[in-house]
């Protein structure tokens, strides 16, 4: 499962790492000051890394809850982010963790209780409202079987109903949630692309049937559940794979209970795509034309907002037209 | 051993080397005066550097200045050789997780890609060490071994492995070093994997990063600043990427002599071809 783990001296007789290496005596452990002696650090390269990842367990220190970019999110609340992990079990090649850090080692900061506090402070101090977001510098639940984000996460939200928190992913580990009651402020946000770009880019991630079949069970279970269609990737297939992916998907769940659907085109710093070019010279993807606006690089594409507006027309057969909005 | 193998072995000394060169088949060559090498004809290399950091750090650099014409391509590294452990049985042998430099009290952790070998830690030392306070096999270059090795090549390809050769029960001041090769050549199997394995990734690594052999022929037919090099060569990555590597020699065929004019068909051809 991990090469190895690295647990921070600092962390190592804490409770939640104690009992986390004693599920994997098999693997060397091997213990280190500050987990940036391992992670991140120059020249590594994260490619090779995607080969065997290893766990790094560690403190967090610094600022736990972040305001999220500017229109990441379906509502005119407050919006934040918090990444109780760095990375991501999956290796999806549009990803942009390839080009914000030279490592693939996966980064658990098991500080919870102060992620919690910080959480806390920040619900008060929005009268106990505002958006949370898990899962922008990881999938939140697809390490969940070593990590009980959930336990520990879910009822701080219960506690404030009026915050939201949406946990974004594409994994299949949904166990977490079935076995506990309902959080009414908690969106399971599911990403898809169509088959054909999930089959060349989207690595070790489960298929989208499992994935329907993972949302479908929490639909019925009463969660909130919302679709997230990111990256838009248009091929020369044009609109197919979209009408066949809609379909799928919404033969399986319930389009007037979905909590909301929104699309998001192909985009990430410049600086990140110069980084994941020199990983992956050979990938057909960044070999495509692009441009690049107010320091974003995106693909290049003369009917863009034709497609995208196409794409939109045929989602809304499914959706009503307020559950639906672009991500920035 | 038919494929390629891009690996640079260094050790201390020329006992270490010993079976290193049977099991690997190699032979000895005489490009160095400060060196003893040897080398076999898949680029498989062993340098013997001297006992101690700096000259360990001075072989890695010697190798690499050597190597520097290979097209960018990288190699892996590994430092072979024997080290003492408090308690570990003599014969006994490990990859090093984490290397701390005892002098610095730094440690550094090698990114850990290969299974079937086993790990451990490993300390190094300015002067041999018998009381072996830490559970790790203390020796004397790999801290330097690696801290020169990733400036040439990534962190994942620069690995050590070492061989426990002496112990609280038998003290560094009484091996017996004719026993070296022998514990060295006992360690065949996971030295074998180690080094097959390395090699794999350094040749499929070389391999995704290969470019065209028409950007070598640009370079050599036309003069391109350094910009317009760069520029050539992303676009040859984007040909070779699409799948439309043959589309280059075509575009050659039309014999722009212009590096800028050239650099603007091929961009308007790949951008034609390729845009959604």
């Amino acid at each position: 499962m991990f090469s190895t783990i690295y647990i921070e001296e600092e962390v190592l007789e804490s409770e939640r790492v104690r009992k986390l290496l004693d599920r994997f005596p098999q693997i060397p452990q091997v213990v280190c000051d500050r987990y940036g002696e391992v992670f991140n650090r120059k020249s590594q390269n994260f490619r090779l890394q995607k080969i065997a990842p290893a766990l790094i367990l560690a403190k967090k220190y610094g600022n736990k809850v972040l305001a999220a970019p500017s229109g990441y999110g379906y509502n005119d609340s407050k919006s934040y982010y918090f990444s109780h992990m760095l990375n991501c079990v999956y290796d999806c090649r549009y990803c942009f963790l390839q080009g914000m850090y030279s490592s693939a080692n996966y980064v658990l900061f098991i500080n919870y209780e102060d992620f919690e506090k910080a959480i806390v402070e920040k619900i008060e101090e929005n009268n106990g409202g505002g958006v949370y977001y898990s899962g922008y510098d990881c999938d939140s639940l697809a390490l969940e079987p070593v990590s009980n984000f959930c336990s520990h996460f879910l009822p701080v939200f219960r506690r404030y109903p009026n915050a939201e928190l949406e946990i974004r992913t594409k994994s299949t580990q949904v166990r977490c949630l079935l076995d506990t009651e309902v959080v009414p402020n908690c969106v399971i946000a599911m990403s898809f692309t169509t088959s054909e770009a999930a089959v060349q880019w989207e690595h070790k991630v489960p298929s989208i049937g499992k994935r329907l079949e993972a949302l479908h069970k929490l639909q019925l279970a009463g969660w909130k559940v919302a679709i997230r269609f990111e990256p838009l990737i248009l091929g020369a297939e044009g609109l197919a794979p979209y009408e066949a992916l809609f379909a799928q998907i919404f033969s399986k769940l319930d389009g007037d209970r979905l909590h909301s659907v929104s699309s998001g085109l192909f985009r990430m710093p410049v600086d990140f795509h110069k980084r994941i070019v020199k990983l992956y010279p050979d990938e057909e993807l960044f070999a495509r034309p692009t441009q690049t606006t107010d320091g974003m690089i995106a693909l290049k594409s003369t009917e863009e907002n034709t497609h995208l507006m196409a794409i939109e027309e045929l989602l809304l057969n499914y959706i009503s037209s307020e559950k639906y909005y672009r991500c920035a | 051993m038919k494929h390629p193998m891009p690996v640079n072995i260094v050790v201390a000394h020329a006992l270490e080397a010993k079976a290193l060169v049977k099991m690997l088949e190699l032979e000895r060559h005489h490009a160095s005066t400060d060196f003893v090498e040897y080398s076999n004809s898949n680029k498989l290399r062993l340098l013997v550097s001297g006992i101690g950091k700096e000259a360990i750090a001075a072989g890695v650099t010697y190798l690499s200045e050597q190597q520097a014409s290979d097209n960018g391509e990288i190699r892996a590294w590994l430092n072979i050789g024997i080290a003492g452990h408090r308690d570990a049985s003599l014969g006994s042998a490990w990859l090093g997780n984490k290397i701390t430099d005892h002098s610095s009290g730094t440690s550094a952790y090698p990114p850990q890609l290969i299974e079937g070998v086993e790990v451990g830690s490993v300390v190094t030392v300015d002067e041999p060490e018998n009381s072996y306070p830490l559970n790790a096999a203390y020796e004397m270059e790999a801290s330097a071994f690696y801290a020169e090795a990733t400036k040439y090549s990534t962190a994942e390809l620069v690995q050590v492995f070492k061989v426990i050769s002496d112990n609280l029960e038998n003290p560094v001041s009484e091996i017996d070093i004719r026993r070296v090769p022998g514990s060295i050549a006992a360690q065949s199997p996971q030295l074998l994997i180690l080094i097959e394995r390395m090699s794999a990734i350094a040749r499929e690594y070389n391999s995704n990063q290969r470019l065209p052999g028409y950007f070598f022929e640009i370079c050599s037919q036309i003069h391109l600043t350094v910009n317009q090099k760069l520029q050539l060569r992303r676009l040859c990555q984007r040909y070779k990427a699409l799948g439309l590597e043959k589309e280059l020699g075509r575009v050659a065929g039309r014999k722009a002599s212009d590096a800028r004019e050239l650099i603007q068909q091929l961009t308007e051809r790949i951008d034609r071809i390729s845009e959604a």
